[in-house]
């Protein structure tokens, strides 16, 4: 026993094989027989929520009980009814009681009136309710996206789903895939996470580089990465009063870097070049605004970009005065502080934190160490990506009020991408040398970044796609089973 | 006048209170490289410093690799944990079936004018936590106050304030 690793069970009276530990669920689909589902994925962990998927079985010696089909496996001999009164019934219970937690939900209310349910008779506690903690954000989160950005908290009546303390996200990515995946369309994952935005208006919009007024390769007077466009974008809106604390990205102790607070010219020197990890910037500008600084700026990736506008968007309302000037890097991907230091370390056999300054231009990545180059294909440093990167098709930092960037311009040059009106006052009067930018090289990019989220969301849609099919299937053909 | 911590919201007390980071990390070195101790490692920040301070989940994050969701999750699931500072002696009152038809109300209306905050509140000295309970498995004794680990059974109002204003003499 045990050995074999194929089992012959037995669904609605059809004799099938199924390979040992496939789900009841898994095994019925295959046959066609069309079971319905709230809390399950094929591309995730099932869960066994919303129950909605319980079938009845009879073990071999004829013991009949009802379990949920997603996450029981295939056993030996096992006898399977998909659709026997008691089955139904089950069903129709639990979709009482789910129409009464969220009596508006789309999906749900064609459920319901597809078992002969049109309205519950239970106590609705909220009717505004639309989370019915099926756990499929959680999961996409942390299995798929692998940040786990949000989780269950509290327990019993109380439970939610949320981030930590409720507050706004430090490990969202703003990929999108909780709310994609949600059954209901629930607005609950939205709220702290950066999952939706209101979108920025612009005279120029392009799919690619976003909404934006001008864009232009660029050098400063200042010396720095790129011609240092960043640094002087800073130190020239803190002189003239765009904003008084700046959240940067700074080296703390070797390559890893924290985002830290800057407020004059020594300090947002210190934190000039680029570090290609990720860091927590919502931290320091809630400890801002907290504090009462209502006119900050931001400097990140566009995965902090949509944070830092998120956070402007929803602050907002209780401080009309808060003023968030964003300005957004290029972003291919992140790497994991830990595992480019190994990969870094094994591909050029220099210590991470003894480099002065990294960086990736056409395909390359290259550490500086006492003057010397050490490079390598930014391929090859695959296995040091964040996981949640390959997710994200956000290129150019949409949402920034400036993006910059080396894609685009020659040595010694960045890409500048304005977008907003803020962006256009803090180029006001830059003393910068300007050129026209190869536009074409942004765009290649941002396409590709899209192109490879696209392809990594695939199993995502896919499984929605055959819930949505399935649904729709049984709806029209047998009229349910009322 | 400075605001004392009884009139803070919770979140306000968290933010104010002191955790030293030394205790924190010297807790979690004992688990690093083990799986599974999420709960046992929880339960031993709540043993030295009586709540799960935000300082601590974040270093578990840092120093686990569990994600800080994660943490908070199993942080405000059990009521074994506290994700806010809890005082010295933690008072719940029973409010079961058995005992809230013989006056529990009125036992938590008295706990709540001799501790002097409201159900599920810590008192600015951190001497007293109030909390009501579901039921604390004594139902013959009720109307029952649980006190660290201690019970009172068969309470009233008047002998509720004895117990308090004793522990506080102490």
């Amino acid at each position: 026993m045990g050995e074999e690793t194929e089992v012959t069970l037995t669904i609605d009276g059809v004799e099938v094989k199924a390979r040992r530990g496939a789900s009841l669920l898994e095994v019925a689909k295959q046959l066609g027989i069309e079971i319905p589902t709230l809390c399950y994925h094929s591309a995730l962990t099932p869960f066994g929520a919303c129950r909605l998927c319980s079938v009845e079985i009879m073990d071999t010696r004829g013991r009949k009980r009802i379990v949920t089909s997603c996450n029981y496996p295939a056993e030996e001999g096992l006898v399977v009814n998909t659709k026997s009164e008691s089955v139904i019934n089950v069903r129709r219970k639990i979709l009482e009681l789910l129409l009464a937690r969220c009596p508006k939900a789309i999906r749900i209310k064609n459920l319901a009136s597809m078992y002969g349910i049109k309205e519950t008779n239970l106590w609705v506690e909220d009717e505004s309710e639309d989370c019915i903690l099926c756990g499929l954000c959680t999961r996409v989160c942390s299995e798929i996206i692998g940040v786990s950005a949000i989780n269950f908290a509290n327990r019993g009546v109380k439970r939610v789903i949320t981030t930590p303390y409720n507050e706004f996200s430090e490990d969202c990515i703003g990929c999108g895939a909780c709310a994609t995946i949600c059954p209901t369309g629930s607005r609950r994952v939205r709220t702290y996470t950066y999952a939706t935005l209101r979108p920025l208006t612009g005279p120029k919009r392009d799919e690619h580089i976003g909404v934006y007024s001008e864009i232009f390769s660029a050098k400063s007077p200042i010396a720095g990465q790129d011609g240092g466009v960043v640094t002087y974008l800073l130190i020239s809106g803190l002189k003239k009063g765009l904003f008084n604390k700046v959240v940067v990205v700074q080296r703390i102790e070797g390559y890893l870097s924290d985002a830290v607070i800057a407020s004059n010219v020594e300090d947002i020197m210190k934190a000039s070049g680029t570090k290609y990890v990720r860091a927590k910037i919502v931290p320091k500008l809630k400890e801002l605004i907290n504090g009462g600084e209502r006119k900050i700026a931001v400097v990140g990736t566009p995965c902090q970009a949509r944070a830092a506008r998120r956070i402007q968007q929803v602050m907002q309302q209780d401080h009309p005065d808060l003023d968030i000037t964003i300005i957004g890097l290029f972003c291919y991907e992140a790497f994991d502080y830990g595992k480019l230091k190994s990969e870094v370390k094994r591909l050029l056999g220099v210590d991470l934190d003894s480099v002065e300054k990294t960086q990736i231009r056409r395909g390359v990545f290259t550490a500086i160490v006492k003057g010397r180059e050490y490079s390598c294909r930014v391929r090859e440093l695959e296995n040091a990506i964040e996981k949640g990167c390959v997710y994200c098709n956000d290129f150019p930092a949409y949402y920034a009020d400036v993006s910059v960037g080396s894609v685009g311009s020659e040595d010694g040059f960045s890409t500048v991408v304005v977008r907003t009106e803020k962006g256009k006052k803090l180029l006001e009067e830059a003393e910068l040398t300007m050129r026209e930018a190869r536009i074409e090289e942004v765009v290649r990019l941002s396409a590709l970044k899209k192109e490879r989220a696209k392809k990594n969301f695939a199993p995502i849609l896919k499984g929605i796609y055959e819930v949505r099919l399935a649904g729709r299937e049984s709806g029209e053909g047998t009229g349910g089973y009322a | 006048m400075e605001r004392g911590l009884a009139d803070m919201p919770n979140g306000e007390i968290r933010e104010k209170i002191m955790v030293d980071e030394a205790k924190i990390d010297k807790i979690i070195d004992k688990y690093v490289g083990q799986r599974g101790v999420l709960i046992q490692l929880l339960l031993d920040m709540q043993r030295e410093f009586n709540w799960i301070p935000r300082e601590a989940i974040k270093r578990i994050n840092e120093k686990l690799k569990i994600p800080e969701s994660e943490v908070y999750r199993v942080a405000s699931f059990y009521t074994a944990l506290s994700l806010e500072p809890r005082g010295k002696y933690l008072v719940r009152v029973c409010k079961g079936t058995a005992c809230y038809v013989r006056g529990a109300e009125r036992i938590v209306t008295a706990a709540e004018r001799a501790i002097g905050v409201k159900a599920g509140e810590t008192t600015s000295d951190f001497k007293f936590t109030l909390q009501t309970v579901n039921c604390l498995g004594c139902c013959a004794l009720g109307p029952v106050v649980e006190i660290n680990g201690k019970y009172y059974g068969l309470l009233t109002p008047k002998a509720l304030n004895e117990i308090i204003s004793h522990l506080r003499g102490e």
